[in-house]
């Protein structure tokens, strides 16, 4: 008694030998200069011929006194070049805004620097002062820098 | 079978391309700009330095963030890394004049500069990481090479650096076949259509592949809800900014410009051998889009050092896998060099 054959598997034969025969067959098609100049030819007409029914229905508008496709790209792209203007103001604001940010930022670390370096010499001088006082022992009393400007 | 078989057609027949939710993990727009924005996605304690991520230009950011359980953004968060992810956006009928110079030194330029503001103020830092995907990453590429103090590291994932090993597409896009200044002059922007129907033909085999993937694993809920994720993100290709296509056509197809003395941008070259910033280049096995070598190519010409890893996966299956959510996250927490 024969085996039941396996449609499931004889279609899937079938569709793998079809396949390998369509890609090697489309891969030779695909590849052929003479194919793919006529092809490119093909496309250059199609590209023709939008370009001549884009041009004609642009003259037939514009007969009609209606605004044309040309009409309303050309809108759109002073639209697209205003918006771009006004990009390169935000630029510069936020160049501005940096420089601002760095100069605010320099000047806070200026003025700290500053105050620390005041206050070390304040220190500074008040050791020296301290040790002048130890070094003149009790010899005469001194008159610090204070008191002579109080004086 | 039958019922599978019913069950099957009634999933098809009532799938809606743009029905499933993708891009949903949590994020806040910090920056605009004409049709591209900064998504900030913010992680509870940072752990890394923030990561700038610059998407492909011919599809929409969300392949980074298809499901809460497959998302490239929320697995970077996770790992502690704030991101700041440019979106291109989808450009109109006005924006076909945008050149790469505008995409370069305004674009890019200024979504980087107030990402860089944002982490100074939000994480006190403003020293960025820099990943590029696909097209996005031969963009970052080529900004790296006209501000190349930029980035502390850089990571290029799929992008295509080496024009000499882009496979089919680079077959295709011949000077002698390819008429990229017809398509340009008259559509503006290279149309979303031709582009979704040049990476179908790229390999016609994954079509019926894509049919049949879904038939054997059908009876897989997750199975078929990433499929969904995907087709509804692959069905969403979206224009490439009109003057910026001719440029990358002719600079990187035509002329393999990285390899010569630049990519020409604006009155500059943006040349890569001046980039010191060290580089990671990650690649897919099976990608037809950007082949391994084609982006490997990059540490011949990259100034910094460069390490390069392969991934399994294709160009879009690999953002699904766990291998790159941890590769790139194993980069970004390492401590620099």
């Amino acid at each position: 008694m024969s085996e039941t054959p396996d449609f499931m598997k004889m279609s899937q034969q079938i569709y793998d030998q079809w396949e390998k025969g369509m890609s090697a067959w489309w891969d030779q098609v695909l590849e052929n200069p003479a194919f793919l100049s006529a092809l490119g030819e093909n496309v250059a007409n199609q590209s023709r011929m939008r370009g001549a029914y884009a041009k004609a229905v642009d003259e037939n508008l514009s007969k009609m006194h209606l605004p044309t496709r040309g009409d309303l790209v050309r809108v759109a792209r002073i639209a697209t070049l205003l918006e771009e203007k006004v990009l390169q103001v935000e630029d510069h604001l936020l160049n501005i805004q940096d420089t601002l940010s760095r100069i605010e930022k320099e000047a806070i670390t200026a003025r700290i620097d500053a105050a620390e370096t005041r206050i070390e010499l304040r220190e500074r001088l008040a050791q020296l002062e301290a040790r002048l006082e130890g070094l003149e022992g009790g010899a005469a009393p001194r008159r610090t820098s204070r008191a002579k400007k109080e004086a | 079978m039958l019922d599978k078989m019913m069950e099957f057609s009634e999933f098809v027949t009532k799938f809606h391309f743009d029905g499933h939710p993708i891009g949903t993990a949590p994020h806040e727009v910090i920056f605009r700009q004409n049709k591209s924005c900064v998504r900030y996605f913010e992680p509870v304690e940072r752990k890394a330095q923030p990561l700038f991520v610059s998407m492909p230009l011919i599809n929409k950011w969300a392949v980074f963030d298809l499901l809460p359980n497959k998302s490239v953004v929320k697995a970077l968060v996770d790992a502690g890394i704030p991101v700041y992810l440019l979106d291109w956006g989808t450009p109109k009928d006005e924006d076909a004049a945008v050149g790469m110079e505008e995409l370069c030194d305004s674009v890019l330029h200024r979504a980087l500069d107030r990402s860089r503001r944002h982490a100074r103020q939000r994480w006190d830092t403003d020293v960025f990481d820099a990943l590029g995907y696909c097209v996005g990453g031969t963009v970052l590429a080529a900004y790296c090479g006209l501000y190349p103090d930029s980035f502390r590291r850089v990571a290029l994932l799929a992008a295509p650096i080496d024009f000499r090993h882009a496979g089919r597409l680079g077959t295709w896009a011949d000077p002698e076949t390819f008429p990229v200044d017809r398509i340009i002059d008259n559509f503006g922007n290279f149309p979303a259509e031709l582009m979704g129907t040049s990476f179908v033909w790229l390999k016609p085999s994954t079509t019926p592949a894509k049919w049949k993937g879904l038939w054997e694993r059908f009876e897989d809920p997750k199975f078929r809800e990433t499929w969904s994720a995907v087709e509804a993100w692959n069905s969403d290709n979206i224009d490439f900014w009109g003057e910026a296509y001719r440029s990358y056509i002719k600079n990187c197809y035509f002329a393999n410009s990285f390899f010569a003395d630049g990519w020409p941008i604006g009155a500059r070259k943006a040349d890569l051998r001046k980039v010191q910033s060290p580089l990671h280049v990650f690649a897919a096995d099976h990608d037809h889009i950007c082949p391994p070598d084609a982006a490997f190519g990059a540490k011949d010409v990259w100034g910094g050092a460069v390490e390069c890893t392969l991934l399994k996966g294709g160009h879009v299956g690999i953002c699904l896998s766990s291998r790159l959510t941890d590769a790139l996250t194993k980069w970004a927490l390492a401590p620099e060099a």
